[in-house]
């Protein structure tokens, strides 16, 4: 017969007391309502940007060896980058181009020079016929802007072409292609493949996702470590070594600072959520009709879950590991020291993560995704942007949650040796063996 | 019920903490368990109750490995003191006591009566970084003992207290002992061991150097301790200088000699008057625990005792 320790009541009473010390703390609170207010922020930047730039209207001017160029040039560029955004009625909406034909180069390029212009378009035409035409701007050249200009080229092009079709020749009329991307790997979203526009969306929102994971990782993580320096450091363990088991201590510290850090992130990110979710209506509150297509539309409910399942696990793989590190500290400047390699670990899952929302589908993004630590990131990643079967999300959540538990065994070993350890610079000797006795 | 203390051997590494160490306690005794740093006090305590593993051996409470019984039979004062600094003291001590298995409630009344008894109730509800070392001294004894325990473990409890605490803590170990809990603890404090104990046992390097009644050590000790007056002198500082004598210690109206075993009270006398000194007061007293200690270990209690394996030297403390 051995000493029987459930988990229970134990872990809860010191998950409660952790949770509690650090959610009444004037630090906690602080610090919450700052990181709120900037991730509330961050989340409205583009609208913002948009709004300080709504009044603003791009003057370009086209400069053409004849009239009748120039007519069609400034027709054409009008036509590609005047556009209403779709849904958006065209009389609401103020084109965000002037577009007009300038006589004089020599002025227009004075005039770009002095920043009276943002952009010239200038057609020339060659001894053989063919067209020439330049996109000149004062600094480096806008790159939505620029690809914009380049459509406008090849459709003046085109349409100078046509013109010199022998008369008679039957010929509709031009119009701007409607263009589309897709990809054979997409995510999926009930049977559907997503579209390009919500797969660009949800790039962009994978990286706040990730950015999120592992800066919440690493901070929550060394909450754990100072948590349990600290009660090494005052000696009040030697207290509670007697008073509860090293699994109830770990369990329950791990469960009450992670609950901490989870009440911290939910503050931070309910509102930010909230502003993502309606952020098509803020821009059409704030900016008018033109307000609307920012890059959020691809967030559903079941990548919110998998963000929040990944990142407990995630937590809960780091928060044992940052434990045991602690446990073994005499003097805060150690465990800076022996934080760091975790926080190297931390940082290759989360470059992983990006390469994958770079768009790599190859063996490394689909591997990373099924090995821990790097899986909480890869796979969040991966289920951003990309096709994921369900065998593929259950392997990796098994693997993941075999690790943990792998972790947490070695881990209670080795806290139950390192907190009654003083004294010593610890490495990882010391560390295997501790995790080989106790 | 006794607690067993069963051939236990412990080794950390190179260093042999604890080499078959065995004695046992009655329930309702208070108990010394004396030695220098470094002797395995630390070690066998931790042992009892389940912190670290017994290489070989066993110890064992009414029959039953202590590692088999509910943490709350025992209650733990660590040599290492420390509480939560931010947090209020009754708030803690209902904290360790719940994590025991007491109610909240419970815990809180018991809490209070025992803060009024070490005459600090209006500490309840200040944070623990805001009292001076011997109060948190004592919240952390309430702490081990809240719970009820069966078995008092404490290391070095009297470090530190001034005399008004230390009466305090040793009335309350009387009460205890006279609820029926047994109390085992270490100390350097001879003094406070020789008014407590009923019996104990002096451990050196792990082993058991001796053991028993107070009484019983004392009338087998060969060592041998004299009471001499000089008339006209108040401090004799010449008397350390006889042949035999291993202490001197100053008293009201005499001087106290510890004498080196072999030798006898009569040849110190006879050294004292051949030295023309005036005699007014000579008695053979009953030797003192201190130099028991000294004549069983060969230093005092105070002295550090080798150098442990550095890796381990808390464990082996």
């Amino acid at each position: 017969m051995a000493r029987h320790d459930p988990l229970l009541p134990n872990a809860a009473i010191v998950a409660r007391r952790e949770y509690g010390d650090r959610i009444r703390s004037k630090l906690y609170r602080i610090s919450t309502l700052i990181l709120m207010a900037l991730a509330v922020g961050v989340a409205l930047t583009p609208i913002m940007l948009r709004y300080f730039d709504r009044a603003r209207v791009d003057e370009i001017g086209v400069i053409a060896a004849d009239e009748d160029l120039a007519n069609a040039t400034v027709a054409t560029a009008n036509g590609i980058m005047n556009i209403a955004p779709p849904g958006v009625d065209p009389k609401e909406w103020a084109p965000p181009y002037a577009i007009g034909w300038l006589h004089d180069r020599d002025l227009a390029l004075t005039d770009l020079a002095a920043g009276r212009l943002d952009a010239i378009i200038e057609v020339e035409r060659l001894p053989d016929g063919q067209l020439k035409i330049t996109y000149r701007t004062n600094g480096p050249a806008d790159g939505v802007k620029a690809q914009l200009a380049g459509f406008t080229a090849l459709s003046v092009a085109i349409l100078d072409w046509t013109s010199s079709l022998p008369p008679g020749s039957q010929l509709g009329t031009f119009r701007t292609p409607a263009f589309e991307q897709a990809s054979l790997t997409g995510p999926i979203e009930n049977g559907q493949v997503v579209d390009s526009v919500q797969v660009a969306s949800r790039g962009f929102l994978g990286t706040v996702f990730i950015i999120l994971m592992f800066i919440t990782i690493l901070i929550y993580g060394m909450w754990v470590a100072t948590g349990v320096a600290a009660e090494k450091s005052s000696r009040v363990m030697e207290l509670m070594i007697s008073a509860a088991s090293p699994r109830q201590l770990l369990v329950g510290k791990v469960i009450g600072i992670g609950g901490a850090g989870l009440t911290q992130y939910l503050a931070i990110a309910l509102p930010v959520m909230l502003v993502l979710a309606y952020q098509d209506q803020i821009a059409r509150a704030v900016l008018g009709a033109g307000g609307a297509g920012l890059p959020t539309g691809g967030l559903t409910i079941g990548l919110l879950a998998a963000y929040g399942l990944f990142f407990l696990l995630g937590f809960a793989l780091f928060a044992l590991i940052y434990a045991a590190v602690g446990s073994f500290v005499s003097r805060p400047d150690d465990l800076q020291t022996l934080s760091l390699p975790l926080s190297l670990v931390a940082m290759a899952g989360y470059l992983c993560a990006l390469v994958v929302l770079l768009g790599s589908t190859g063996t490394f993004a689909r591997l990373t995704s099924f090995i821990p630590p790097l899986s909480p990131f890869s796979m969040l990643a991966r289920l951003m942007v990309s096709t994921v079967q369900p065998w593929e999300l259950a392997l990796s959540i098994g693997v993941l949650i075999g690790t943990i538990g792998l972790v947490a065994a070695a881990t209670v070993r080795i806290y139950a040796t390192g907190v009654l350890l003083y004294g010593q610079r610890p490495g990882i000797r010391a560390f295997i063996a501790a995790a080989r006795r106790a | 019920m006794t607690l067993e203390i069963d051939r236990v051997t412990k080794r950390f590494g190179r260093t042999l903490a604890l080499d078959e160490l065995s004695f046992s306690v009655p329930r309702g005794r208070i108990f010394g368990f004396l030695g220098a740093n470094g002797a395995g006090k630390t070690t066998t305590m931790r042992v009892c109750l389940g912190i670290l593993h017994a290489d070989a051996g066993q110890a064992r409470w009414d029959g039953v490995a202590t590692t088999d019984l509910p943490r709350r039979t025992f209650g733990y004062l660590p040599e290492e003191r420390g509480l939560y600094p931010r947090m209020t003291v009754i708030d803690q001590l209902v904290y360790f006591a719940r994590l025991y298995g007491e109610p909240a409630a419970a815990a809180r009344t018991n809490a209070r009566y025992w803060l009024e008894r070490f005459r600090i109730p209006d500490y309840a509800d200040r944070r623990a970084e805001e009292l001076s070392k011997g109060n948190q001294q004592k919240v952390q004894f309430i702490a081990a003992i809240l719970h009820g325990p069966d078995v008092l473990l404490m290391d070095e409890p009297f470090t530190g207290l001034d005399p008004v605490n230390l009466s305090l803590l040793r009335d309350a170990f009387v009460e205890l002992r006279d609820s029926g809990r047994t109390i085992i603890f270490s100390t350097h404090q001879m003094e406070a061991a020789e008014a407590l104990c009923e019996s104990l046992a002096i451990v050196d390097h792990g082993r058991l150097v001796a053991g028993g009644t107070l009484r019983d050590l004392k009338r087998t000790s060969r060592a041998r301790t004299v009471r001499l007056g000089i008339e006209g002198e108040i401090l004799p500082t010449w008397l350390a200088g006889i042949d035999g004598v291993a202490a001197v210690r100053p008293a009201a109206g005499f001087t106290e000699l510890e004498l080196r075993a072999g030798t006898e009270p009569r040849d110190v006398l006879a050294a004292a008057l051949a030295r023309g000194a005036m005699v007014s007061h000579f008695e053979i007293a009953e030797p003192s625990l201190e130099a028991i200690f000294i004549e069983l270990v060969g230093r005092s209690p105070d002295a550090e005792d080798e150098p442990v394996d550095p890796v381990d030297r808390e464990d082996a403390a």
